[in-house]
């Protein structure tokens, strides 16, 4: 399944790469300051720092985490910031990265219930980021 | 001056128009409907930044942002 999930997003990213402009920087760039533009000043600060920031799900007060990317990059955090589920979703469009972002990011807040009617769960890497092992997450010592 | 944002493959496409043009806000209410008549959502901001979504056109919103319809990944 995880298998299944992981080959076809990188047929996702591939085709999208390949319907891109013959400017990607200027894509990318422009959806990067999108996202800043529509982020939180926490979220920002926390995008910026460590390449991920948080969201609180509208409906039921779940923690998730939106990593850089645009796809299998959202896990659901407990509130050590361990991972307690993977949840892949979307636009269905060829967008870049701060767009897919951005429209996870609203698409949790606004909407959280629909949102996961829809997406597909897969099991995430639990190991933490090489950067912060050894450092405490709340309680939480990551090893 | 007000403007909706339409995400897409070049990162996103803007439309700027006058709030004051009459004709201008018609034209921006002609493409909030046919963008979330093909599925878009469209979310506003509020002053303090918080996000939400709209179902009808809002034309004193000063960034409406469209977003495709989503897909599990």
């Amino acid at each position: 399944m995880f298998r299944q999930l992981s080959l076809a997003a990188r047929w996702v990213r591939g085709l999208c790469g390949r319907l891109r402009t013959a400017r990607p920087d200027a894509s990318e760039a422009r959806g990067q300051n999108l996202l800043k533009e529509w982020l939180s000043p926490e979220q920002l600060a926390q995008y910026t720092a460590n390449g991920f920031f948080d969201v609180i799900g509208g409906d039921s007060g779940r923690r998730y985490r939106i990593h850089h990317g645009a796809a299998m990059n959202v896990v659901e955090v407990d509130e050590f910031g361990g991972a307690r589920a993977g949840w892949c979703f979307m636009p269905r469009a060829c967008l870049v990265a701060g767009d897919v972002m951005l429209a996870q990011k609203i698409a949790l807040e606004t909407n959280e219930r629909g949102t996961l009617a829809i997406a597909n769960n897969f099991t995430p890497d639990r190991r933490p980021h090489p950067s912060r092992r050894g450092q405490r997450i709340g309680t939480h010592l990551l090893r | 001056m007000a403007t909706q944002i339409v995400m897409d493959h070049t990162g996103d496409t803007r439309h700027n128009f006058d709030t004051e043009d009459a004709k201008a806000v018609l034209k921006a209410e002609e493409r909030f409907k046919t963008l979330t008549g093909r599925g878009f959502t469209a979310a506003v901001r509020n002053a303090s930044g918080e996000t939400t979504v709209i179902r009808s056109f809002d034309p004193n919103a000063e960034e409406t942002l469209f977003i495709p319809r989503f897909v599990g990944g």
